[in-house]
């Protein structure tokens, strides 16, 4: 009785989250003039099975395995599984039939659905199957993949970044250089900081310093004192420099709920 | 990218609340399993094993304040980037630090009811997306600039190279069977032109099936 109840609310919550990522990962292709949903991880990992149905497929089965491990082990689906799993078997499915990736996973459409029903079927399979996988099969997952993944993330994403901000004029490469720093020191990786430089430096150098730039500016601003705050990293960074925290910076911290240590 | 084709319900802002609404609905609904059947968070075992330090009465601080600053963070900076980051946004903040919240204020019934969940997370979600799309018709939209649009999409494509052989060279610094499987399928896929990172993959798969990997 109970697996029945968790395969039909797997079922439900399988076609919600397949539909939202799906519709959110084709979206990322069109952004930033249209609003995607996803991770900057997961589009360069789109990018890299370069529409290819096989690549697809096999960079989601890899990353099934160890989710599979870990909700057999602990409960938890992980990130995975809707950053890697969902958004690259859609797109296999897709591309299975048609190669042309701006009619399959760059079409939201597309993606939504197909996405949800590989929702059903992963979430669905995940969590209502106890039985261990192969061993073998989830070393290869933590072993191989796992650091790879990792490296794409840091630091080989934060340098192509870098290059293309500073390749794209002088302005953008300032912009990019200093809060790609700020952010991997702040936000642990300097991906998102380099966007915003870029998109800064880009934005003065097609209207100058009016209402909307500034405005960004102040909203970067504040995102990195705000990141930092909740963070810790005020604290860590006064730890580093032997400066003694004072107390009504530990109050502070402790009234939004967290606890930092002297 | 296509001006032409970019366009109606699937591309247009107001759909956006409405796909963050069933993402989160989802999300949050897979929480409600996990405290009701101890399995499906969407979320990674370190930053689960928070929440659950909470239910098992060690108070949920660490998992409220850990969710709701990524939430934060991330709704501040999707819109200006274009990409909502649903790993900080919705998985950890919807899933974790707002599941957090309630249950630290002694507000069980999202969690134990699986509509309601659904319903709850439908909630958040819209709200969030409809943040993320009002806070970019004051910045982006308002302006005559694609800000660089094409240069991150240029990093982006350029990025995604990298994956192949850095899967080569994990795998061969696992185990010499499993560098040798993963070398040999990228071999054969860059030979018949496909991406390198899926026969990299598929080789590393089946030497490790055949050859596990030796665990210290």
């Amino acid at each position: 009785m109970v697996t029945l109840m968790i395969i039909l609310k797997s079922i439900v919550i399988g076609a919600l989250v397949g539909f939202g990522v799906g519709a959110g990962a084709a979206r990322m292709f069109h952004a930033p003039n249209v609003q995607g949903m996803g991770a900057f991880r997961t589009f360069g990992e789109l990018n890299a099975c370069a529409g290819d149905p096989i690549s697809h497929f096999s960079f989601g089965l890899g990353f099934l395995f160890n989710s599979w491990a870990s909700v057999v082990g602990a409960g938890a689906l992980t990130q995975d599984v809707d950053h890697r799993v969902i958004p690259n078997w859609a797109a296999a499915i897709l591309l299975w039939k048609n190669k042309n990736v701006e009619e399959t996973l760059h079409n939201p459409k597309r993606m939504a659905i197909a996405g949800a029903a590989v929702g059903v079927v992963v979430v669905t399979l995940l969590n209502s199957t106890a039985t261990a996988i192969p061993e073998s099969m989830q070393l290869v997952a933590t072993k191989v993949l796992v650091p790879a993944a990792n490296w794409l993330i840091n630091p080989i994403m934060p340098i192509v970044f870098w290059m293309a901000a500073m390749d794209a004029g002088k302005r953008t490469g300032i912009w990019g250089t200093v809060l790609g720093g700020m952010s991997h020191l702040v936000m642990g990786n300097a991906v998102p900081g380099i966007v915003l430089g870029i998109l800064i430096g880009k934005g003065l150098d097609d209207s100058g310093w009016n209402k909307i730039t500034k405005t960004m500016l102040v909203a970067v601003i504040l995102l990195f004192v705000l990141s930092g705050f909740f963070r810790a990293f005020d604290v860590a960074l006064l730890k580093s420099m032997h400066v003694e925290i004072p107390d009504w910076l530990v109050q502070l911290h402790e009234t939004f709920g967290s606890a930092v240590k002297k | 990218m296509g001006e032409l084709t970019a366009k109606g319900f699937w591309y247009s802002e107001w759909a956006f609340p409405l796909f963050v609404a069933c993402l989160a609905s989802g999300i949050f609904a897979g929480t409600h399993l996990y405290y009701v059947y101890h399995i499906g968070a969407f979320n990674d075992i370190a930053i689960v094993a928070m929440l659950e330090a909470g239910i098992k009465g060690g108070g949920y601080g660490a998992a409220a304040a850990f969710g709701a600053s990524f939430l934060f963070a991330r709704i501040l900076e999707g819109p200006l980037v274009g990409i909502l980051d649903i790993g900080g946004s919705l998985q950890t903040g919807i899933g974790i630090g707002v599941p957090a919240l309630m249950l630290g204020a002694g507000f069980t019934a999202p969690l134990t009811s699986f509509p309601l969940a659904l319903v709850t997370g439908a909630l958040l979600g819209f709200v969030i997306g409809s943040i993320i799309i009002l806070i970019r018709k004051y910045t982006i939209n308002a302006a005559n600039s694609t800000f660089g649009a094409d240069v991150m999409m240029g990093a982006g494509n350029a990025a995604g190279r990298y994956l192949g052989p850095l899967i080569v060279i994990s795998a061969i610094m696992a185990s010499i069977p499993v560098g040798l499987g993963a070398t040999a399928g990228a071999a054969i896929f860059y030979y018949y032109n496909k991406p390198i990172a899926g026969g990299a993959i598929i080789g590393a798969m089946i030497l490790g099936a055949i050859f596990p990997i030796p665990t210290q």
